[in-house]
Protein backbone atom coordinates (compact mmCIF):
# COMPACT_ATOMS: atom_id res chain seq x y z
CA UNK A 1 0.00 0.00 0.00
CA UNK A 2 1.09 3.20 -0.83
CA UNK A 3 1.25 6.11 2.06
CA UNK A 4 -0.44 9.45 1.87
CA UNK A 5 1.92 12.80 1.77
CA UNK A 6 0.46 15.24 3.92
CA UNK A 7 1.44 18.52 2.45
CA UNK A 8 1.34 22.04 4.84
CA UNK A 9 -0.09 25.58 3.30
CA UNK A 10 2.73 27.23 3.71
CA UNK A 11 5.56 27.06 1.72
CA UNK A 12 9.07 29.57 2.06
CA UNK A 13 11.46 29.87 -0.96
CA UNK A 14 14.37 29.49 0.87
CA UNK A 15 16.80 26.78 0.50
CA UNK A 16 16.03 23.57 2.46
CA UNK A 17 19.39 22.33 4.90
CA UNK A 18 17.82 19.71 6.53
CA UNK A 19 14.43 17.85 6.55
CA UNK A 20 12.81 14.54 7.73
CA UNK A 21 9.32 12.90 6.63
CA UNK A 22 7.23 12.28 10.00
CA UNK A 23 3.99 11.01 10.17
CA UNK A 24 3.37 11.35 6.39
CA UNK A 25 4.93 15.17 6.34
CA UNK A 26 8.03 16.49 4.98
CA UNK A 27 9.34 18.50 7.52
CA UNK A 28 12.23 21.46 7.12
CA UNK A 29 14.00 21.23 10.55
CA UNK A 30 16.42 24.07 8.75
CA UNK A 31 17.04 26.54 6.13
CA UNK A 32 20.01 28.20 4.73
CA UNK A 33 21.20 31.25 6.07
CA UNK A 34 18.04 31.46 8.70
CA UNK A 35 19.99 34.76 10.33
CA UNK A 36 19.60 36.61 13.70
CA UNK A 37 15.97 36.66 13.68
CA UNK A 38 13.00 37.41 13.95
CA UNK A 39 12.45 34.02 12.46
CA UNK A 40 8.79 32.70 10.92
CA UNK A 41 8.17 29.07 11.11
CA UNK A 42 5.42 26.56 9.37
CA UNK A 43 4.51 24.51 11.74
CA UNK A 44 1.39 23.15 10.03
CA UNK A 45 2.15 19.35 10.62
CA UNK A 46 1.73 20.09 14.34
CA UNK A 47 -1.46 17.86 15.69
CA UNK A 48 -4.01 20.40 16.62
CA UNK A 49 -7.50 19.67 17.91
CA UNK A 50 -10.59 21.68 18.37
CA UNK A 51 -13.34 20.72 21.53
CA UNK A 52 -16.46 21.53 21.30
CA UNK A 53 -18.92 20.86 24.51
CA UNK A 54 -21.50 22.52 26.95
CA UNK A 55 -19.63 20.49 29.93
CA UNK A 56 -16.00 21.78 28.67
CA UNK A 57 -15.86 23.09 32.21
CA UNK A 58 -16.33 19.36 33.53
CA UNK A 59 -12.81 16.92 32.82
CA UNK A 60 -14.55 14.21 33.76
CA UNK A 61 -16.59 14.49 30.32
CA UNK A 62 -13.03 15.26 27.60
CA UNK A 63 -10.26 14.09 29.94
CA UNK A 64 -9.07 17.58 29.59
CA UNK A 65 -8.85 20.20 32.33
CA UNK A 66 -9.29 23.79 30.46
CA UNK A 67 -8.85 27.25 31.40
CA UNK A 68 -11.62 28.59 33.09
CA UNK A 69 -12.23 31.99 31.44
CA UNK A 70 -11.58 32.81 26.91
CA UNK A 71 -8.74 33.95 26.30
CA UNK A 72 -6.78 32.51 28.67
CA UNK A 73 -4.00 29.71 28.19
CA UNK A 74 -2.12 26.60 29.43
CA UNK A 75 1.21 25.60 28.34
CA UNK A 76 2.20 22.11 29.70
CA UNK A 77 4.26 19.58 27.92
CA UNK A 78 4.21 21.02 24.89
CA UNK A 79 1.00 21.16 24.75
CA UNK A 80 -0.91 24.47 24.47
CA UNK A 81 -4.71 24.91 25.98
CA UNK A 82 -6.69 28.02 24.52
CA UNK A 83 -10.28 28.77 25.81
CA UNK A 84 -11.73 30.45 23.09
CA UNK A 85 -15.39 30.99 24.31
CA UNK A 86 -18.47 29.58 26.49
CA UNK A 87 -18.23 26.08 24.79
CA UNK A 88 -14.89 25.97 23.16
CA UNK A 89 -11.76 25.10 22.69
CA UNK A 90 -8.09 24.60 20.78
CA UNK A 91 -5.57 22.60 22.20
CA UNK A 92 -2.13 22.96 20.34
CA UNK A 93 0.47 20.09 20.45
CA UNK A 94 4.20 21.66 19.75
CA UNK A 95 6.08 18.72 20.30
CA UNK A 96 7.04 16.43 18.04
CA UNK A 97 5.49 12.87 20.35
CA UNK A 98 2.54 11.35 18.13
CA UNK A 99 -1.11 12.25 19.73
CA UNK A 100 -4.18 10.22 19.33
CA UNK A 101 -7.39 12.05 19.85
CA UNK A 102 -8.96 11.46 23.25
CA UNK A 103 -12.42 9.05 22.53
CA UNK A 104 -14.88 11.75 23.18
CA UNK A 105 -17.08 13.23 20.60
CA UNK A 106 -16.54 16.82 21.55
CA UNK A 107 -13.19 16.61 19.88
CA UNK A 108 -12.17 17.69 15.51
CA UNK A 109 -8.67 17.07 14.94
CA UNK A 110 -8.33 20.28 12.53
CA UNK A 111 -4.64 19.97 11.59
CA UNK A 112 -5.22 20.19 8.37
CA UNK A 113 -7.83 22.37 8.24
CA UNK A 114 -5.78 25.55 9.22
CA UNK A 115 -2.51 27.37 8.53
CA UNK A 116 -0.29 27.51 11.89
CA UNK A 117 2.76 29.39 12.20
CA UNK A 118 5.04 30.47 15.01
CA UNK A 119 6.63 34.33 14.40
CA UNK A 120 9.30 35.25 17.41
CA UNK A 121 12.64 36.58 18.18
CA UNK A 122 14.05 39.76 18.06
CA UNK A 123 11.65 42.87 16.68
CA UNK A 124 8.85 40.33 16.72
CA UNK A 125 6.10 42.43 17.84
CA UNK A 126 7.64 45.19 15.66
CA UNK A 127 6.79 42.84 12.78
CA UNK A 128 3.29 42.02 13.93
CA UNK A 129 2.29 45.74 14.56
CA UNK A 130 2.33 46.22 10.93
CA UNK A 131 -0.36 43.58 10.57
CA UNK A 132 -2.81 44.00 13.31
CA UNK A 133 -4.35 46.29 15.52
CA UNK A 134 -4.90 44.34 18.09
CA UNK A 135 -3.01 44.87 21.49
CA UNK A 136 -0.66 42.40 21.74
CA UNK A 137 1.26 43.69 24.37
CA UNK A 138 -1.70 44.89 26.24
CA UNK A 139 -0.67 44.86 30.10
CA UNK A 140 -3.43 43.73 31.93
CA UNK A 141 -2.67 39.92 30.08
CA UNK A 142 -0.41 37.43 31.19
CA UNK A 143 1.56 35.29 28.91
CA UNK A 144 0.57 32.70 27.63
CA UNK A 145 -2.73 34.20 26.81
CA UNK A 146 -4.98 34.32 23.53
CA UNK A 147 -6.44 37.01 21.14
CA UNK A 148 -8.99 36.07 18.52
CA UNK A 149 -9.31 38.95 15.62
CA UNK A 150 -8.04 39.72 12.38
CA UNK A 151 -4.21 39.63 11.52
CA UNK A 152 -3.88 41.05 7.60
CA UNK A 153 -7.91 41.78 7.68
CA UNK A 154 -8.07 37.65 8.40
CA UNK A 155 -9.49 36.29 11.47
CA UNK A 156 -6.87 34.10 13.55
CA UNK A 157 -6.50 32.89 16.76
CA UNK A 158 -2.99 34.17 18.50
CA UNK A 159 -1.34 33.16 21.34
CA UNK A 160 1.40 35.04 22.67
CA UNK A 161 4.12 33.00 24.52
CA UNK A 162 6.88 35.51 25.04
CA UNK A 163 7.20 39.24 24.86
CA UNK A 164 9.66 41.70 26.18
CA UNK A 165 9.57 45.64 26.36
CA UNK A 166 12.17 46.00 23.21
CA UNK A 167 9.76 44.14 21.13
CA UNK A 168 11.23 40.78 21.05
CA UNK A 169 9.60 37.62 21.78
CA UNK A 170 6.90 35.55 20.10
CA UNK A 171 3.51 34.25 19.45
CA UNK A 172 1.87 31.16 17.58
CA UNK A 173 -1.36 31.56 15.27
CA UNK A 174 -3.39 29.63 13.25
CA UNK A 175 -6.18 30.99 10.53
CA UNK A 176 -7.98 29.25 7.89
CA UNK A 177 -5.93 27.46 5.19
CA UNK A 178 -6.95 28.70 2.56
CA UNK A 179 -5.47 32.02 3.51
CA UNK A 180 -1.95 30.67 3.76
CA UNK A 181 -0.18 32.02 0.53
CA UNK A 182 -1.09 35.17 1.22
CA UNK A 183 -1.03 35.68 5.12
CA UNK A 184 3.11 34.04 4.26
CA UNK A 185 3.64 36.87 1.60
CA UNK A 186 2.28 39.67 3.89
CA UNK A 187 4.12 38.51 7.14
CA UNK A 188 7.75 38.11 5.15
CA UNK A 189 6.82 41.34 3.71
CA UNK A 190 5.92 43.65 6.46
CA UNK A 191 9.31 41.88 8.27
CA UNK A 192 11.40 42.50 5.45
CA UNK A 193 12.92 45.62 7.38
CA UNK A 194 13.77 43.73 10.56
CA UNK A 195 15.11 40.97 8.82
CA UNK A 196 12.89 38.33 8.88
CA UNK A 197 13.44 34.85 7.32
CA UNK A 198 11.87 31.35 7.45
CA UNK A 199 13.28 29.09 10.03
CA UNK A 200 13.22 25.37 10.41
CA UNK A 201 11.26 23.41 13.16
CA UNK A 202 14.32 23.18 15.55
CA UNK A 203 14.71 26.86 16.61
CA UNK A 204 11.10 26.57 17.10
CA UNK A 205 11.48 23.46 19.65
CA UNK A 206 14.57 25.46 20.89
CA UNK A 207 12.36 28.63 21.98
CA UNK A 208 9.38 26.45 22.82
CA UNK A 209 11.37 24.78 25.61
CA UNK A 210 13.06 28.46 26.63
CA UNK A 211 9.60 29.71 26.91
CA UNK A 212 8.07 26.67 28.85
CA UNK A 213 11.50 26.18 31.32
CA UNK A 214 10.61 30.07 31.83
CA UNK A 215 7.01 29.33 32.64
CA UNK A 216 7.33 26.63 34.80
CA UNK A 217 9.99 28.56 36.86
CA UNK B 1 -18.00 57.67 12.82
CA UNK B 2 -17.44 53.60 12.75
CA UNK B 3 -19.36 51.64 14.46
CA UNK B 4 -17.18 49.66 17.54
CA UNK B 5 -18.86 46.60 19.55
CA UNK B 6 -17.93 46.17 22.82
CA UNK B 7 -17.40 41.86 22.99
CA UNK B 8 -18.08 40.34 26.17
CA UNK B 9 -14.42 38.37 26.23
CA UNK B 10 -12.03 40.56 23.77
CA UNK B 11 -13.45 43.84 24.51
CA UNK B 12 -13.88 46.74 22.41
CA UNK B 13 -13.35 45.99 18.26
CA UNK B 14 -13.78 47.70 15.15
CA UNK B 15 -17.81 46.70 14.26
CA UNK B 16 -16.53 44.99 10.83
CA UNK B 17 -15.83 41.84 13.39
CA UNK B 18 -19.29 41.43 13.83
CA UNK B 19 -22.13 39.89 12.40
CA UNK B 20 -25.91 41.55 13.39
CA UNK B 21 -28.07 39.10 14.56
CA UNK B 22 -31.56 41.21 14.88
CA UNK B 23 -33.12 42.71 17.80
CA UNK B 24 -33.02 41.22 21.14
CA UNK B 25 -36.81 40.53 21.61
CA UNK B 26 -36.49 38.89 24.47
CA UNK B 27 -36.70 35.15 25.54
CA UNK B 28 -38.12 32.68 23.30
CA UNK B 29 -42.50 32.18 23.94
CA UNK B 30 -43.69 29.52 25.22
CA UNK B 31 -44.82 26.73 22.64
CA UNK B 32 -47.76 26.09 24.61
CA UNK B 33 -51.19 27.78 23.13
CA UNK B 34 -48.64 29.45 21.00
CA UNK B 35 -50.71 30.78 18.09
CA UNK B 36 -49.03 30.62 14.34
CA UNK B 37 -49.81 34.28 14.30
CA UNK B 38 -48.08 35.02 17.26
CA UNK B 39 -44.86 32.91 16.36
CA UNK B 40 -44.65 34.91 13.28
CA UNK B 41 -45.25 37.94 14.99
CA UNK B 42 -42.08 36.64 17.48
CA UNK B 43 -39.79 35.80 14.61
CA UNK B 44 -40.66 38.30 11.79
CA UNK B 45 -41.91 41.80 13.60
CA UNK B 46 -39.82 44.69 14.33
CA UNK B 47 -39.91 47.56 16.54
CA UNK B 48 -37.39 49.30 14.54
CA UNK B 49 -36.94 51.56 17.28
CA UNK B 50 -35.30 55.17 15.97
CA UNK B 51 -33.01 55.43 19.20
CA UNK B 52 -32.03 53.07 21.60
CA UNK B 53 -32.28 49.33 21.01
CA UNK B 54 -31.23 46.04 22.56
CA UNK B 55 -29.78 43.95 19.74
CA UNK B 56 -28.11 40.88 19.30
CA UNK B 57 -24.56 40.39 17.91
CA UNK B 58 -21.90 37.44 16.70
CA UNK B 59 -18.15 37.64 17.28
CA UNK B 60 -17.79 36.46 13.71
CA UNK B 61 -13.78 37.41 13.33
CA UNK B 62 -12.92 36.96 16.87
CA UNK B 63 -14.31 34.25 19.51
CA UNK B 64 -17.36 33.79 18.08
CA UNK B 65 -19.46 34.41 21.00
CA UNK B 66 -23.29 36.09 20.73
CA UNK B 67 -24.11 38.85 23.53
CA UNK B 68 -26.60 41.45 23.17
CA UNK B 69 -26.08 45.44 23.69
CA UNK B 70 -27.44 48.62 22.95
CA UNK B 71 -26.94 50.73 20.10
CA UNK B 72 -28.61 54.12 19.28
CA UNK B 73 -29.95 53.16 15.57
CA UNK B 74 -29.92 57.14 15.28
CA UNK B 75 -26.07 57.77 16.04
CA UNK B 76 -25.00 53.54 14.79
CA UNK B 77 -23.45 54.09 18.36
CA UNK B 78 -22.62 51.50 20.80
CA UNK B 79 -24.33 52.72 24.33
CA UNK B 80 -24.77 51.74 27.65
CA UNK B 81 -27.95 49.80 29.17
CA UNK B 82 -30.80 52.81 29.28
CA UNK B 83 -31.91 53.28 33.15
CA UNK B 84 -35.33 52.13 32.40
CA UNK B 85 -34.99 48.91 30.54
CA UNK B 86 -35.61 46.03 31.84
Amino acid sequence: MTDIQRYSPVTFESSVKESEVRDNWKIVLAYQNEGPGPWLVDLGHKTRWDLQDSQIDDPSQSGLSVPSSPGTCFLAEKKLINRMNRTQTAIWHLGIEETIIPDFNGFTDVTESTVFLALFGPDAFHVAEKLTALDLMDPARTTPFLLQGPLCHVPCQIVILERHADMSGGFIMTCSRGYADSMVQAVLDSGREFGLRPAGETRFADWVRKVQNQTSN
Amino acid sequence: MALTLTCPICGKRNGYEFRYGGEDKGSRPDEKGLSPADWCDYVHMNTCTAGVQKEWWFHRDGCGAWFSTYRNTLSNLEVDRPEDST
